[in-house]
């Protein structure tokens, strides 16, 4: 039977267009037994292949198609390439030759040479195709060359074959038979594939978009030379065909042909399970070298850690200890643990935050030996939901670092271990609706700049959703892409959904092995040079690999620095895995709904639900974290849960029975270990066959098991009705419920960060600046901190620093306020003039928290600027004058500009801008501007210019800058609005038309109608439980957060303008969600700009008109509903990442007529 | 010297192999297949539907007295054949 030997699946990156799992599948409906998978460049189908090859009975082949580097045949162009197969037992060669080549040349383009090849010959058999350098010498009738490299070839490698190919192009059967001539005067053995890279003869035109995309050329024949439907698996009998073609019709030497490529098949068969180690019943790990036998070493770590941590008299602690221990020394596991230890040991050690994630925080063992802070006994936690007798697979323990030092961690590990034992895990990009776009706009020459607009105009969805998308969603069928022009692009990026695209550095996985672990994985370099495994984190576990995943997490990093600003500028060391966990004004905070910059809590979703909850206990916060989960909020466990918590409803339980697990939620099941209690408790399986059962919740299939399992296996003393309703609940929760775990594992960083942004408001801020932890832009944290009373000050290039620095501005305690005029108060906001009603209701202390404190902008946040300019202005202050600074500093010249822009030297040179009057004579920005042109071009001129000469500017013509111009300045430069909130010069319109602030809401009744009106600084479409695609949106109107959700109903005449508006106004319903928390159900809303115009042209009666006239519709949001067989319906664009649209400020910030440069900032009557 | 033609002929085949083909009026017989290559079409430039290939043969051929070597092609989409060139 005819076996393929070269094939590339889609692992072949932007080559291949079929996966190994469907490949297989057509070899064995075919009939065939053997099946090789030869990928381009890498092993990176390995394990899929071989785990399909097992399932479908197929005996796998493993080899690579690799590149050889620029050789000495010295003719013709284009690559030339060889394919090796490991023989029995030569995955360990194949796997460092692929290596090799990955080390040797350019990152990104494996080369080998005839000499690595025949290093590593020992289990290879090397194939020598039409590709190959021996192959382009045929092809190009050179025989006598073809001859000498093959002879060549047969002198470097034992195992040498000639592959012949006949794909029906030009010549190429021609070329097969010379190959066959050579193969056969030299003695080499001559075997026939089909050098397959597709599943069925149509699918070659997705080739060629891969081709295309692959080499950065059009799509055109003179590019695309080998273009063939014949590039797919055929059947043996076509195959035969192809035999007696080469062979022209001598029957008896295709014949041959054919019996020697099974030949060479049958001697590279490789059982699967040498492979996919975790399919043995007695799995031969990959583990770390301890050193010494880390069985009692473990015992001994853990031991010591009970008195350490106070449990040694514990009888909970010492029964639970045992159990682990027990099934963590069946699996054979101690080693991982003592290996983890020490580097959780070692991050601590470098002064790196470290904290554990995950279910492994469940683990007695893990809290005990210091690799995690969180009691598993403190919050009920469960050791079988991380690491279970029953469970297949390997437990993997998460560590969350410092994201600002996470490579920092890898680096020591890397030392420690040494690189021969340790490699990055590895994670396939596959192509999606932009990325798609992207590469067929690029192949079918679309100039860049459309193909960005183009690509950015979707949301994050499927690549095969893209012409759907386009007529479902409102937002684009209004875009006019839904054009004929690009109907070919948009088919095409279709076809490429789902394919693999490039390869990339796994987040967080690290592998740490023993010296064996180069025989067992291929390894290449990633982008950052860190030695990363071609398999991704599946294959990494089938193949009995551990790994630990080291996280960079910005909150650990942020709040890094903030303790170290904390320390600089109050001279005090805070310990903060040490504070109290029961401070009430840090409960007080999260329960007004002031958590913007906190870690999982900042949401408008979570604030609104912290404000509805108000957590009072780290297990609140717990219960908090789990409940903002598609799961409960799909299910609806939500609501039952904050009735029931404030006394709203009886707690009700589907049996008295369940009473002891579900009591700490009030009834509602919240957490996956209540999942494995209640099967526990209602059929008495044992928790880890519990949590086998809660695992096959995950699929329908596996659900319906369940069911049966389920009627068998309930005790009988249930009746009816409870195994009904028990099964109601483990069929919602399915399994979308949350790990307790994990959540207490997050709860601990969620609080630490309220209890900072509590007691040391402005370093928290300065780290959330900094650091950028989460969803909000910088402007939004900025007024968090302003209304939270901390100052915001402006760029100096005396005091500013490389990161956001906290400087003292005042006392720190109450009133007396800071003077208004005082320069530390640069912003003046005209709503805080206003009467005492337009105040926020918010308790007075918020304002009060970050008193006596300022936040300095760095010199980061210029546009543009190097870090090696940071380092010079920041290694040279204080500066004496511009010219002082232009010398030392040596800033470039748009720098320099950019800085004074910005008032980075008003208080150098005393300049006041913004002012209401200027007088000719004083000095301004503009005037420093033109003298960093005069100092350059002095700079320029070889002769030095005098000291006194540039130290001396003459103040020139043209007046000071606008705050306008100040406030449009600072967008453009840093990206924010540091003196004035870019609404407030909108105010006049505002209060024209009637809008709503939002420190207003709070006081408006339920149900009325208003207008609001904000800069967009947050849109979301998460996953909601009607299944909707719902827009969330944030608009910031300086007075605070306004939430906006606009359903599907809307969006017909919203969804556009809610995209591609950076400045909004918004009609909207209000809605009380709380006793602090108020939303609001958008109606309509417009773009501020064109409301501003219209106010312009036609006064306030047009502008009236235009905001009651009646929403044109553009039409419904279509598409069908995701289903879920337990009721869980999910809108096909629910999106997790961040929405499409206008995210930056536009270049015209409000309406210019007739050379003003901007609206003026004094009151106009309306 | 071969000549470049481009006539539509009609083609009789025997296993897929074009065996005798009338071209101006002349009844050619094939005595052999000396090349038989696919080429697909530009199929981005078309509509959706499959655009099909073009196969091509080379064949020796004679009508009577006159003889040479002749390439036709197929192409599936139209289901045509064509007198490309010959070398007579």
């Amino acid at each position: 039977m005819f076996a393929h030997l070269h094939l590339a699946s889609a692992y072949s990156l932007r080559y291949g267009t079929a996966f190994p799992q469907a490949l297989v599948r057509r070899a064995a409906e075919l009939g065939m037994d053997i099946l090789a998978l030869t990928d381009r460049d890498g092993l990176y189908g390995a394990i899929k292949h071989a785990q399909a090859c097992l399932a479908a009975g197929v005996s796998p082949v493993i080899g690579a198609d690799l590149a050889l580097s620029a050789d000495e045949d010295g003719g013709g162009k284009g690559e030339r390439r060889i394919t090796v197969l490991a023989r029995s037992g030569g995955w360990a060669a194949l796997c460092r030759l692929v290596t090799a080549a990955h080390y040797s040349g350019e990152r990104g383009e494996p080369r080998v040479t005839r000499e690595m090849v025949a290093a590593h010959a020992e289990g290879l058999v090397v194939m020598l195709g039409p590709a190959s350098d021996v192959g382009h010498a045929a092809a190009a009738r050179r025989d006598d060359l073809a001859a000498g490299l093959l002879a060549r070839w047969r002198a470097a490698v034992p195992d040498l074959v000639v592959e012949l190919v006949d794909q029906y192009g030009y010549r190429e059967a021609n070329t097969a038979a010379r190959m066959l001539g050579l193969a056969g005067a030299a003695g080499v053995p001559a075997v026939l594939s089909n050098a397959v890279r597709h599943l069925a003869p149509a699918d070659y035109q997705v080739g060629d978009v891969l081709d295309a995309a692959r080499q950065l050329v059009p799509l055109h024949p003179r590019h695309l030379p080998h273009s063939t439907s014949h590039a797919y698996l055929k059947s043996p009998e076509e195959m035969a065909h192809v035999a007696a073609r080469i062979c022209g019709g001598d029957e008896e030497q295709a014949a041959r042909l054919l019996a020697t490529t099974r030949q060479v098949a049958e001697r590279c068969v490789l059982d699967p399970l040498d492979l996919l180690v975790l399919e043995n019943d007695e799995p031969e790990l990959h583990l770390p070298e301890i050193g010494r036998n880390p069985v009692p070493l473990l015992r001994d770590r853990c031991a010591d850690g009970l008195y350490r941590r106070g449990l040694d008299r514990s009888r909970d602690a010492r029964e639970r200890l045992a159990a682990e221990l027990d099934v963590i020394e069946r699996k054979r596991l101690s080693g991982y643990f003592i290996a983890v230890a020490g580097i959780t040991d070692m991050i601590r050690g470098m002064g790196v935050r470290c904290a554990i994630r995950g279910s492994g925080a469940g683990s007695l063992v893990n809290y005990l030996i210091g690799i995690g802070e969180v009691n598993p006994l403190d919050h009920d936690l469960l050791m079988e939901r991380f690491l279970s007798e029953g469970r297949v697979g390997l437990p993997d323990i998460d560590v969350d670092v410092e994201s600002a030092r996470r490579l920092d961690c890898y680096r020591a590990i890397y030392e420690r271990y040494g690189e021969a034992r340790v490699a990055c895990v590895s994670m396939m990009e596959t192509y999606r609706a932009r990325s798609a776009i992207r590469d067929v706009g690029g192949a079918m020459g679309l100039p860049p700049h459309e193909i960005d607009v183009i690509a950015k105009a979707f949301p994050h969805v499927r690549a095969k959703q893209i012409r759907a998308a386009l007529s479902d969603l409102p937002e684009l069928r209004e875009s006019g892409l839904n054009d004929r022009a690009l109907a070919t692009v948009f088919r095409l990026a279709e076809k490429l959904d789902g394919l693999p695209r490039h390869i990339a550095l796994h987040p967080c996985g690290v592998l740490v092995g023993n010296a064996g672990l180069r025989d067992r994985t291929p390894v290449e370099r990633s982008l950052l040079d860190f030695s990363m495994s071609q398999f991704d984190k599946d294959d990494v576990e089938k193949a009995g690999m551990l790994k630990l995943d080291v996280l960079g997490v910005r909150m650990q990093s942020s709040m890094a620095y903030t303790l170290t600003e904390i320390e600089r500028v109050d001279g005090v060391s805070v310990r903060l895995d040490e504070v109290s966990h029961d401070d009430t004004e840090t409960y007080d905070l999260i329960g007004t709904g002031r958590t913007i910059g906190c870690f999982q809590i900042e949401s408008p979703g979570q604030r609104e639900l912290v404000a509805k909850m108000i957590p009072r206990t780290m297990h609140d916060l717990i219960i908090d974290i789990s409940l903002f989960r598609p799961g409960p909020v799909n299910s609806d466990m939500v609501t039952p849960y904050l009735e029931s918590r404030h006394g709203w409803r009886p707690v009700r339980y589907p049996h008295p029975d369940l009473r002891g697990v579900l009591a700490e939620t009030n009834g509602v099941v919240i957490f996956h270990e209540q999942i494995l209690q209640v099967v526990h408790a209602m059929t008495g399986c044992g928790l880890s066959m519990a949590e086998k059962i809660r695992r096959t919740l995950d699929t329908p299939e596996g659900r319906s098991r369940v069911r049966v399992w389920w009627e068998l296996n309930v005790r009988p003393e249930y009746d009816r009705e409870t195994v009904e309703r028990s099964w109601e609940v483990l069929d919602a929760f399915g399994a979308f419920g949350f790990c307790k775990a994990h959540a207490a594992a997050f709860a601990l960083p969620t609080y630490q960060s309220a209890w900072l942004k509590r007691h040391h408001t402005a370093a928290f801020f300065a780290g959330v600046l900094t650091h950028e932890p989460g969803m909000y832009p910088q402007r939004v944290i900025l007024d968090e901190a302003r209304q939270c009373g901390v100052s915001v000050l402006p760029l100096d290039i005396n005091r500013s620093g490389r990161q956001w620095l906290v400087e003292r501005v005042g006392p720190r305690a109450d009133p007396p306020a800071a003077d208004p005029q005082s320069p530390a108060r640069i912003r003046v906001h005209p709503a805080g003039l206003e009467p005492a009603g337009r105040r926020a209701p918010a308790p007075a202390w918020v304002g009060e928290m970050g008193r006596g404190y300022g936040l300095r902008v760095p010199f980061s946040a210029v546009k543009g600027v190097s870090e090696a300019e940071v380092d010079r202005i920041v290694a040279g202050q204080p500066y004496t004058s511009l010219a002082d600074f232009w010398d030392r500093a040596r800033p470039s010249r748009p720098i320099a500009e950019r800085i004074v822009q910005v008032g980075g030297l008003d208080a150098l040179h005393r300049l006041r801008p913004g002012g209401p009057r200027w007088r000719p004579g004083e000095l301004t920005r503009r005037d420093l501007i033109a003298q960093v042109g005069v100092l350059e071009r002095g700079m320029r001129s070889a002769a030095q210019l005098p000291l006194g000469f540039t130290e001396h500017i003459v103040p020139g013509e043209l007046p000071e800058m606008t705050e306008s111009e100040m406030v449009e300045a600072e967008l453009s430069i840093l990206g924010m609005d540091v003196s004035r909130h870019v609404i407030s010069f909108h105010d006049d319109l505002l209060d024209a038309i009637g809008v709503v602030r939002s420190a207003e809401l709070m006081s408006l009744r339920n149900g009325a109608e208003v207008l609001v009106a904000g800069v967009k600084v947050a849109t979301q479409t998460p996953a909601v439980r009607s299944g909707q695609r719902v827009i969330f949106t944030t608009l910031d109107d300086s007075t605070g957060p306004v939430d906006l959700t606009f359903f599907e109903s809307v969006q017909g005449h919203c969804a556009a303008t809610v995209f591609g508006s950076w400045l909004l106004v918004a009609r909207g319903v209000v809605r009380r969600t709380g006793p602090r928390a108020v939303s609001l159900r958008a109606l309509d809303c417009w773009n501020l700009l064109d409301v501003d115009r219209v106010w312009h042209e036609k006064g306030i009666a047009g502008a009236r008109a235009l905001l009651g006239a009646a929403p044109v519709s553009a039409g419904a949001v279509g598409g069908r509903r995701i289903e879920y067989a337990n009721g869980f319906r999910l809108s096909p664009y629910a999106d997790i990442g961040p929405a499409p649209g206008v995210q930056d400020p536009p270049r015209r910030l409000w309406h210019a007529s007739g050379g003003s440069s901007g609206p003026a900032p004094t009151r106009r009557s309306a | 010297m071969s000549r470049l033609y481009g006539d539509p002929i009609e083609v009789w085949t025997r296993h897929g192999a074009p065996s005798q083909f009338v071209w101006r009026d002349r009844l050619y017989v094939v005595h052999g297949v000396l090349d038989h290559w696919v080429v697909a079409r530009e199929w981005w430039k078309t509509s959706e539907n499959d655009p099909g290939e073009r196969r091509f043969w080379r064949v020796e051929a004679r009508a009577g007295d006159q003889g040479g070597t002749y390439e036709l092609r197929y192409d599936t989409a139209s289901d045509g054949w064509l007198m490309i060139r010959a070398w007579d």
